[in-house]
């Protein structure tokens, strides 16, 4: 039997394209599918007696009132922007001080990769004791031998949360900056070349050359952070618990209380939805920014 | 092109075909036939290892058909009932016998988790246990746990500072703010930093047990018993929780307490740096530890302060033995958990690691109590201490006090009664959920 070169291609491209279709199905589309289903129901694990009754978009309805799902969502966001706008800032400043050789530049390279090889979950807790009111190394450094004014940084809601911040921006920028570096090193020298022989400064290089060009790099950044920071979860899990005052609360961690400590399954799915609902309008937004980007340069 | 693109699907499925097998060998390995019974049990990591691994290996020693494996879960009751729950909700067979906080049979219970001890644990044998200890085991009319030791707050003072400054141990709160105000005041001038008081205020569970002494001790009440509805509203729940945020945080207390869970508050009264510590009774045998303690010998206990009118009030806390409904070893569960709560291991227990019993004839055990000397004192303590709220839904109940509470007490401008009606209406809409 002779198949045709075209079919033969597509029986190809297909045995290829299945596996890794297979995978996303499993573990991506059926646990947010399931998720939805799980929404449209009322399930308390603790009261089995009541069975799983189907309830359309009640859960919703009650997200939407519900004051501390709010609170939870605008600590998320606030959390999601201004972490995001450090980490591109620093990511910068990184990328630009990597992007140069210099002396020891390999160790710099490397040293700025430690954050983010570390695991969330340890950095945190290396932050909870950074904050310490006893013994951390901020109220060390901040009053010295002082002891008396040492202050509890973590008791207080707003510094809580800007700790929280902090730790996740110390942490990820320098993946930012990974990301910017790649952008950095597709632009040409000749650019900066002809640039310096027209008698343009460094300044003006960085606005009408780098910062133009790096355009694409930026906004996959800005993606693949903004996404990441809506799902910040492990931070507030370790240094705070979402207090005090629920001051940190986000709303991944509200919706973990919800199904694992108080077997809300419902209603907690309801939570997870919506989480991924801002995050894929906000996927979708970006990617056609980029997209656009990247033709304009094209052409 | 087209002759490449021939063998790929075959590379595929030879790649499949190399992962095949390793799933069939490791899915029908067979077992040895095996005599001995395993029971897995999930515990969490205990402040003295040793006196766990000594009673473990005694129960091998006299069950040699019977072999224990621990599972060790995280110290934090919370995470503790996430860990647990996860298992029970998936019908594990990986757990035979558990350990329950206090709070937990009702929500077990109610979701199926727990097995119904019933004949295995007969009314008869009920009775030799502390009443209080055996209703947070009752759900329905059915028992699903075996206490195996209560806690229940006490306070813990220096004893040389008090008699330094001749005071005696507060009976009322507010002769402790002012004793600690002015031991404080006068340790300040003779150039020793200390501060008065150290407790549990992080938003977390035992921020929940810390603030129901404050509102007992008031005659306020958090949850009514029989309604279930809150009670938060009550001039004497906001008098108490009024009286800790502008008198105990910030004041007496470092701003600090607000992080601290059992673990750093005890840490800053063993380093000598509080006149007043609450806690539960296992502090005594840390804090007189000359090993871990720089004040060691120098510690005084007592009965909770209460509020002028009320009474002094202990929450009752406390771990208790329960067997998974999904075990497939529930005989040698059961077995394993009578040897536990036994009067001879319940000793142990008490003796070498401080907890206080859950059998009363061992409040009166002479060795217990020269282990303990304040567990003769302390027994109405531990007969009286009062239950958190019963229900199944507890744990959502709790996400909402702790929540208020930590919002009350972190603000000083905080509008205590818009708080708590706030979440007296969101407990009442979980309690309603139940109804």
């Amino acid at each position: 039997m002779k198949l045709n070169l075209q079919t033969r291609e597509r029986i190809f491209a297909a045995s290829l394209i299945v596996p890794c279709f297979l995978f996303v199905s499993v573990f991506a589309f059926y646990p947010i599918l399931y998720s939805f289903y799980l929404s449209l129901h009322r399930i308390i694990l603790t009261l089995p007696a009541l069975g799983q009754k189907f309830v359309w978009f009640q859960n919703y309805r009650q997200l939407f009132q519900d004051r501390i799902a709010l609170h939870s969502l605008t600590n998320t966001l606030i959390f999601v922007f201004s972490s995001t706008f450090f980490e591109l800032i620093f990511g910068l400043v990184i990328a630009m001080v990597i992007n140069r050789h210099f002396r020891g530049w390999g160790v710099v390279r490397a040293a700025v990769l430690v954050p983010w090889a570390i695991p969330t979950v340890v950095s945190s807790q290396m932050w909870r004791f950074i904050f310490n009111d006893k013994y951390g190394l901020l109220n060390y450094i901040a009053f010295g031998s002082d002891v008396a004014s040492y202050k509890a940084w973590l008791a207080d809601p707003l510094y809580a949360f800007l700790a929280v911040i902090a730790a996740d921006v110390w942490k990820t920028s320098s993946f930012a900056g990974l990301l910017i570096l790649a952008g950095l090193q597709t632009i040409p020298d000749e650019l900066y070349e002809s640039a310096r022989i027209d008698g343009a400064n460094a300044w003006q290089q960085f606005w009408r050359i780098t910062l133009p060009l790096l355009r694409p790099a930026l906004l996959i950044a800005l993606l693949f952070r903004t996404m990441d920071a809506f799902r910040v979860f492990d931070l507030v899990f370790v240094m705070t618990q979402g207090g005090p005052a629920d001051s940190t609360n986000v709303l991944q961690f509200y919706g973990y209380k919800k199904i694992f400590a108080e077997g809300l399954m419902g209603y907690g799915s309801t939570i997870s939805v919506l989480v991924f609902l801002i995050t894929f309008v906000i996927a979708i937004l970006y990617i056609r920014m980029i997209g656009s980007g990247l033709i304009q340069e094209k052409t | 092109m087209v002759r490449r693109s021939f063998p790929s699907p075959f590379i595929i499925l030879t790649l499949l075909a190399c992962f095949i097998p390793v799933f069939f060998i490791s899915g029908c390995e067979k077992k040895p036939e095996e005599t001995v019974t395993t029971v897995r049990f999930v515990t969490w990591k205990p402040n003295q290892p040793e006196v766990w691994d000594e009673i473990v290996a005694l129960f091998e020693n006299e069950n040699p058909d019977v072999k224990i494996e621990r599972e060790t879960g995280p110290h934090s009751s919370t995470a503790f009932h996430d860990l647990l729950t996860q298992k029970l909700k998936n019908r594990s067979r990986d757990v035979d016998v558990f350990f329950m906080d206090v709070i937990w049979p009702s929500e077990f219970a109610a979701a199926g988790w727990a097995m119904p001890l019933g004949e295995l644990f007969p009314v008869s044998e009920r009775s030799a246990f502390l009443d209080g200890a055996i209703l947070a085991n009752t759900y329905d009319g059915k028992i699903y746990g075996v206490p195996l030791f209560v806690d229940s707050g006490v306070l813990y003072y220096r004893t040389d500072l008090l008699k330094k400054y001749g005071f005696s141990p507060p009976e009322t709160w507010e002769r402790m703010v002012d004793q600690a105000a002015s031991i404080v005041a006068g340790e300040k001038k003779e150039g020793t930093g200390i501060y008065g008081f150290s407790g549990q205020f992080k938003q977390y569970e035992g921020l929940v047990c810390n603030m129901m002494e404050y509102i007992l001790s008031n005659n306020g009440r958090m949850i009514d018993p029989v309604t279930g509805k809150s009670d938060l509203m009550e001039k004497a729940s906001i008098g108490a929780v009024r009286f800790v945020r502008d008198r105990i945080i910030g004041n007496v207390a470092p701003r600090g307490v607000l992080t601290y869970q059992e673990p750093e508050s005890l840490d800053v009264f063993i380093q000598g740096k509080a006149v007043f510590h609450r806690n539960w009774p296992y502090a005594w045998e840390v804090s007189n530890n000359p090993g871990r303690s720089a004040v060691a010998g120098k510690v005084g206990i007592s009965r909770l302060p209460h509020f002028p009118g009320g009474e002094s009030h202990s929450t009752l806390g406390g771990w208790q033995l329960g067997i998974s409904s999904y075990s497939e070893n529930k005989e040698a569960a059961w077995k394993f958990v009578k040897f536990l709560s036994s009067e001879r291991v319940q000793k142990i227990i008490a003796v070498k690691s401080g907890k206080a019993p859950t059998r009363k004839i061992l409040y009166g055990d002479r060795e217990v109590i020269q282990a303990n000397p304040h567990f003769a004192g302390m027994r109405d303590v531990f007969a009286t201490a009062y239950p958190r709220p019963r229900s199944p839904l507890y744990p959502a109940i709790s996400n909402i006090l702790q929540r208020y509470f930590s919002k009350a007490i972190s603000d000083p401008g905080s509008d205590l009664e818009k708080e708590a009606e706030a979440a007296s209406e969101e407990i009442n809409r979980i309690v309603a959920l139940g109804r």
